[in-house]
């Protein structure tokens, strides 16, 4: 039974998480004892979540399932949204993905609304999300905000010191030497450049 | 065999980057430690690369090896190789003819499990990278003491094994910097420790010096933690006196604005 609900397969050097007929708890206790029992198999490991069970959870219960992942160390890798039906309708359900612990290099998440971090993001860490990246700390990895191509998609950290940022298709590399401004700052598309400026709460973000 | 004086603990020293000095860390920690009294145990794992056998000066001992523990051709008291200098302090050597996929890492866990009634610590000693040898020397530990370099590469594969410790659920991580140039640090050519903190964001277990009598007491077979005015020397037996719970300061590095400095990051974030 329990194959129909979740099933795991090998695939071009991913792992894809079919997901069946099933409910949050079912899911999360077949993943959980499936990666108990062959740890090294997952850890590294980038994932990519399909199938119809999908379209039955709601943004926050995916978000979990990711988040368990991540906790695992394995990768996240669904670069298309695990499109809903459910969210179609009611747009406002898609819900941003906090993460309460700083992120090390090669660790890698992605939401399909914005996200949060509670820590900071070293380098060579990646972040993407459909919409904004905060950081809580210090950015040195790569962020891609708007990563489907929402150009109004920002960046903000309170040190703001990446290799690289991406906001919907464009890119921008630091200049070498890097420089550490100790306030916050946000970075935004304007006139098809990103744009970096001290982040002033008073002033509308240009969205 | 004399009486162990705690808890047996499994400990693994590992890296990710290659060179940094793990294993030279294993063999001067392992002895230090006997040398206090403690009982001690140092198993190598990085199998079909081992050094550990060569720096503690042990290789003309070696008779059976992990794997054959693993695979049952002997006990592990048969392959548990005694040290020359401290009666309570053992190696059980690496296999130089197989590979990191040779042994599980329930193995290793079951060994760690046979060793911990007998022993104070258990050292493991972990290869470079993080494939199969690393999930074999990580699944059985405790804790972990992260041994870097204070140079970008080997700061962001510290940060990389970090990270998978931390998913792991490891609690006790620990960074030994090894291999540090005061005078590179005051020129502004070498990353300093505060560098190394701010960025790994963990406990400093100690600082290690540059010293060139490493190589030498490496060669010859002898942790260095023995001689007696090496810099290095007296890092490490600090180090090992942290490990078991006395509060040492930081050596100075000679410099004393510096020293004041460093002095002021480790106790903030005991």
């Amino acid at each position: 039974m329990d194959v129909a609900k979740l099933d795991i397969k090998g695939l071009n050097n991913s792992l894809v998480f079919v997901f069946g007929e099933g409910s949050l708890e079912e899911y999360i206790t077949i993943i959980k004892s499936k990666v108990d029992n062959n740890p090294q198999l997952f850890a590294g490991s980038s994932v990519i979540f399909q199938g119809d069970g999908l379209k039955l959870l709601t943004q926050d219960e995916l978000a979990d399932l990711q988040r368990i992942c991540l906790d695992y160390d394995m990768v996240l890798n669904n670069m298309q949204a695990p499109s809903s039906p459910r969210a179609e309708k009611k747009p406002a359900a898609s819900r941003d993905l906090i993460i309460y612990k700083t992120l090390r290099s090669g660790q890698r998440v992605h939401s399909d609304a914005s996200i949060i971090v509670w820590g900071n993001v070293h380098e060579s860490a990646e972040i993407t999300a459909a919409k904004d990246v905060i950081v809580l700390g210090k950015l040195e990895g790569l962020a891609h905000a708007g990563c489907f191509g929402d150009i109004s998609s920002t960046i903000f950290a309170l040190q703001l010191s990446p290799r690289q940022l991406r906001i919907a298709d464009r890119i921008s590399r630091s200049s070498g030497d890097l420089v550490k401004n100790n306030y916050p700052e946000i970075a935004y598309v304007e006139d098809d450049n990103i744009c970096i400026k001290e982040y002033t709460p008073h002033e509308a973000i240009p969205k | 065999m004399g009486n162990k004086m705690t808890e047996g603990q499994v400990v693994v020293v590992t890296s990710g980057k290659g060179g940094v000095g793990k294993t030279t860390t294993v063999a001067n920690l392992s002895t230090g430690l006997a040398r206090l009294g403690y009982k001690v145990v140092v198993m190598d794992l990085d199998i079909g690369l081992k050094k550990l056998d060569l720096i503690m000066g042990l290789e003309n001992r070696v008779i059976y090896d992990i794997i054959q523990v693993a695979e049952g051709e002997c006990t592990l008291k048969q392959a548990l190789v005694k040290d020359k200098r401290f009666p309570d302090l053992y190696m059980l050597p690496a296999a130089q003819t197989r590979n990191k996929d040779d042994i599980k890492a329930e193995q290793v866990q079951a060994i760690c499990d046979e060793l911990r009634p007998d022993f104070d610590f258990i050292f493991l000693d972990c290869p470079a990278g993080i494939e199969q040898g690393f999930r074999n020397a990580i699944y059985a530990a405790d804790k972990a003491i992260v041994v870097t370099n204070p140079e970008v590469s080997a700061v962001r594969d510290a940060d990389r094994i970090i990270g998978i410790l931390e998913s792991a659920q490891f609690n006790d991580i620990k960074l030994l910097i090894n291999r540090l140039q005061p005078n590179m640090v005051k020129s502004g050519d070498m990353l300093s420790i505060e560098d190394l903190m701010e960025h790994l964001c963990i406990d400093l277990l100690g600082v290690v010096p540059e010293d060139k009598s490493v190589v030498i007491s490496t060669n010859r077979g002898e942790p260095i933690v023995l001689s007696e005015n090496a810099p290095a020397a007296q890092a490490f037996s600090n180090i090992v006196r942290r490990l078991v719970g006395e509060e040492v300061e930081l050596m100075p590095m000679e410099d004393d604005s510096f020293w004041s400095k460093l002095k002021r990051n480790l106790f903030s974030r005991k």
